[in-house]
């Protein structure tokens, strides 16, 4: 029996009902009186300069209100693309009409001349000196050509090390070219940590291979959207799909240079976000101008197609990855040369490049990675930034060096395992973590121990580890005359935070679940929060309501003891009441009685205010197997068993966190299987969900999960972040699954069809 | 552009609109009607998000002109509670956690409930494989099945 009653149960969520009804109110569900509906231009090239923009015929069409374009934007911050556009989709102009389909027509109707450019999407073409320059000169002072050349020269580059021919192509690319510098790197990175030449000299095995992971969509089910109302007093308010009001709020200060006072964001139901959702300007600040020109409130909602255009998607990368070990399973050294795909600005999660030392002792170890531009919009966040490609080429890597070594994957990956001390390479000592318990779990589970395989069946293994982050958060609990309790905080739910939050207050208030609600102000009535992102809400927000419920409880007890004339100490509060410890007969006043006792009191109502920013967050580890079938002759793979298992520290609410490991599972799937945004000559040539597939029910089976709980020191019932973990092994997990099962390493992602053909012909299989 | 008379019921309501031919049965029921619980997710048909039930079928409402529904019995995820009383496959979606986001929820409820009450006798594997229209990002459809198999029995119990 668990010592809660409360917390660690799995109880229908807060909004169940407004969810299953079509209730809850999502952006594109708010309608002002007088909405206007806005419709952003965007360039039809991937790289042009712009020579006019002309808006002449647009004004002249009926039930147009107000066109904007950069010249609106009072402080001069980039909104729109004025002298030159850098990709597929950028905004040049918005519209707002008073119908969606004027509003289109009319941006439509807006004639834009291009003088086209040369096109780069790819990363290892854009650091070639040969490329188009994305940012002219404005990124000269960059690492220069020599830097790279010489990262390069630090790993093999010879064809029976690494069969990928690029890196070696860009080598001698680079060569010809001895003293140019190049422009198209926006950001690097480099760590290192012990002596990298001296381990692989140590080692008896060396694997070196070149990783590719393409750029894909978060793919959240509500499109971007905003609508915004620009009061006469100059007043705004903006109705935000975002995962951040916060955020929002001083983003969109910042950007038009209006004071945070005059902000109001309110934060609509989020139709997923993943890390997606932050963004200012995609849709917020243009649909602040519109309204602040036409004097109207205005909607501006993307569709599908300007999502893949002109959304934020998780960056793509190519890392070449090297691993030396001993012949008896000791990892001695390991070395990356990443290079990002940030799109047009910088921004790419490179700093994750050094996940590639996973949850390993490594003594040496060696990253450089680089943030590339191409011709493609930014990149945001997805679930774990940055972790699943780096950990794909180190889960991938490892069971190659198994296989050479002789030894089982999941044996050797629990032999190298840090624990609790371990120095983490590059980056201070483990806390206590649960690697190896959750690694046994899913092996366990899975049946790994006694896996059995027909032909063309495989097995495959990987883990992923992530650290939740930790913000500021408050949060206010009311105790009702009736013995009810109402929280108001403003952080955004994120599937099941304001269930875990209200849990949390039910338990330390020792009253049922159900009589316990919960709000969320705007940024104008309610307390700061953090950006729900990051894995935060439970942990940040956990800890804030556990501090506004015990806030709320000592002036229980302080009503209590006023009331039944008793001492504190004698007190205790029990099943959503105070009761005297000592007294015979049993004596006790409920919280109904003391909220109402309260009103007449000196020291008044019972509010409880929790504030919280800041506590050391601890790692946690996602484990995955996976056994498949594929089909040699096709390509085509079948899923038969996907099992994720998971450290939680501890489950809040067990539903819901086993919600989170497996969509967090299926979107690793759906990575390495069958994601990816594609870009030809002019851009993104896969924009809609008929050719940039994503799973649905009809594509793999069941995801088993498994919950284990190795408590976090600081974490709110030592609960960890739940979210981002369980996407960040299963790239691995997969290929590793389709190596086993027919002896071919996929190195690029994703596995489709073709390409597992293809490279079952390169082995010598006869289709 | 010129508006046509149209007559539609939704949730056993009478609507008589004048509606542009060019706007969706998405559009109308969102805009024109306010019944917002139908979500747009692609506008392409390719996401099921959208799925309302007409004249007994599930179809996507962004494929369907609004003019060409005239005459036709619609039901929204607004229309399938009666009485206060949830149905049973939005009570399943509460009790199995068959929902995240809930963005893609309404489609989901409505897609399963055309196929339960057209056949609640299928087998996990041929609801996987009916579902296949919808798209949720958020939950791995593990719990969505769930949900709709809870719905199925409880209905093949009652009926
Ligand atoms: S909105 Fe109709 S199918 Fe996606
Ligand atoms: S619950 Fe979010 S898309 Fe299905």
């Amino acid at each position: 029996m668990s010592e809660y009653s409360v917390v660690g149960q799995k109880l229908p969520r807060v909004d169940a009902v407004e969810k299953v009804t079509g209730a809850a109110q999502y952006g594109a569900d708010v309608h002002p009186a007088g909405m206007l509906y806005g419709k952003i231009v965007r360039s039809k090239h991937a790289h042009a300069n712009i020579l006019s923009v002309d808006t002449s015929e647009a004004e002249k069409l009926p039930g147009v209100r107000a066109i904007i374009t950069q010249d609106d934007v009072p402080s001069g911050r980039r909104v729109f693309a004025t002298d030159k556009v850098l990709y597929l989709g950028e905004p040049l102009a918005a519209v707002a009409a008073t119908d969606p389909d004027i509003a289109e027509e009319a941006a439509e109707l807006i004639k834009i001349e291009y003088e086209v450019l040369p096109v780069v999407q790819d990363v290892i073409e854009s650091i070639k000196p040969s490329a188009p320059r994305l940012h002219g000169d404005a990124t000269k002072d960059g690492p220069n050509r020599r830097n790279i050349s010489s990262k390069i020269k630090e790993l093999s580059n010879s064809e029976a090390d690494d069969n990928s021919n690029e890196i070696r192509k860009l080598e001698a690319e680079l060569e010809k070219y001895a003293d140019e510098v190049y422009y198209n790197i926006s950001a690097e990175s480099h760590t290192e940590a012990g002596d990298v030449k001296k381990g692989f000299a140590e080692s008896d095995v060396v694997v070196e291979d070149t990783y590719f992971i393409p750029r894909v969509h978060q793919t959240y089910m509500e499109p971007h959207v905003s609508v915004a109302s620009a009061d006469s007093s100059g007043k705004i308010t903006v109705w935000a799909s975002t995962q951040g009001p916060f955020a929002i709020r001083s983003g969109i200060a910042g950007t038009l240079g209006i004071p945070l006072t005059q902000i109001n964001v309110i934060g609509t139901t989020m139709g997923g976000g993943f890390g997606g959702r932050f963004g200012v300007i995609i849709t917020h600040v243009p649909a602040v101008l519109l309204s602040q020109k036409s004097g109207r409130p205005v909607r501006v909602q993307m569709t599908r197609e300007e999502e893949f255009l002109d959304g934020r998607p998780a960056p793509g990368c190519v890392i070449k990855l090297k691993t030396g070990a001993t012949k008896d399973g000791h990892i001695l050294a390991r070395q990356a040369l990443a290079f990002w795909d940030s799109g047009s600005v910088s921004g790419a999660s490179i700093g994750s490049t050094i996940r590639v030392r996973g949850v390993y002792k490594i003594p040496n170890i060696k990253v450089d990675a680089y943030g590339v531009h191409t011709n493609k919009s930014g990149t945001a966040a997805y679930r774990a930034p940055g972790a699943p490609q780096a950990i794909f080429a180190g889960e991938s890597q490892l069971d190659d060096i198994a296989e050479q070594i002789g030894m089982d994957p999941v044996k050797f990956r629990l032999m190298n395992m840090r624990e609790e001390g371990d120095a983490v390479p590059a980056g201070g000592s483990e806390p206590k973590v649960g690697y190896k318990e959750t690694l046994e779990a899913v092996a366990d589970a899975a049946g790994w121990w006694d896996r059995e395989a027909d032909d063309n069946q495989g097995w495959g293994v990987a883990v992923g580890d992530w650290t939740n982050g930790c913000g500021p958060g408050g949060v206010y609990v009311s105790v009702h005359e009736d013995g009810s309790a109402r929280i108001f905080h403003g952080s955004m739910d994120i599937t099941g935070t304001d269930t875990a939050i209200t849990q949390i207050i039910a338990e330390i208030l020792t009253i049922p679940y159900e009589n316990v609600t919960i709000r969320r102000g705007d940024t104008d009535s309610a307390p700061y929060s953090t950006g729900s992102g990051g894995s935060v809400v439970t942990f940040t927000m956990g800890n804030t309501a556990k501090l506004a419920a015990e806030d709320a409880r000592r002036r229980i007890l302080e009503l209590a003891s006023e009331r039944l004339n008793t001492n504190e100490d004698n007190l205790e509060l029990r099943d959503g009441a105070v009761h005297v410890i000592t007294a015979d007969p049993p004596k006790s006043i409920s919280l109904g009685e003391l909220a109402a006792f309260s009103l007449s009191t000196t020291g008044g109502p019972i509010v409880g205010k929790g504030s919280f920013a800041r506590q050391p967050s601890t790692p946690a580890l996602a484990a995955q197997i996976a056994k498949v079938e594929v089909d040699p002759d096709t390509g085509r793979t079948r899923v038969l068993k996907l099992v994720a298992s998971q450290d939680v520290g501890f489950a809040i609410n067990p539903m819901a966190v086993e919600g989170q490991i497996e969509g967090g599972t299926v979107q690793g799937y759906a990575w390495a299987m069958m994601e990816e945004m594609q870009y030809g000559e002019n851009g993104n040539i896969n924009p809609g969900f008929v050719d940039y597939r994503v799973p649905t029910s009809a594509d793999l089976p069941t995801v088993q999960s498994v919950i284990v709980e190795v408590p976090a020191p600081n974490g709110p019932y030592g609960a960890k972040g739940v979210g981002e973990p369980p996407i960040t092994p299963t790239l691995a997990t997969m290929a590793n699954a389709v190596n086993d099962a027919i002896g071919v390493r996929i190195t690029e992602l994703p596995i489709k069809p073709e390409k597992v053909v293809e490279a079952l012909k390169n082995n010598g299989h006869e289709a | 552009m010129a508006k046509h008379p149209v007559s539609l019921t939704v949730n056993g309501d009478e609507h008589d609109l004048l509606i542009e031919p060019r706007k969706t049965l998405l559009a109308v029921l969102r805009d024109t009607i306010g019944l917002t619980g139908t979500k747009e997710g692609c506008s392409t048909g390719d996401c099921g998000a959208c799925t309302v039930i007409v004249d007994g079928k599930a179809v996507t409402s962004c494929m369907v002109l609004g003019v060409t529904a005239s005459g036709k019995e619609i039901t929204t995820i607004e229309g399938l509670a009666s009485e206060g009383e949830l149905h049973p496959i939005q009570q399943a979606f509460i009790d199995t956690g068959g929902y995240q986001c809930g963005f893609c929820t309404p489609g989901f409820i409505m897609a399963s409930k055309a196929l339960v009450d057209e056949n609640p006798d299928r087998t996990e594997e041929e609801f996987r494989h009916a579902l296949g229209g919808n798209i949720c990002r958020c939950t791995g459809y593990t719990k969505i099945l769930e949900a709709v198999l809870q719905a199925a029995e409880e209905i093949r119990a009652t009926s």
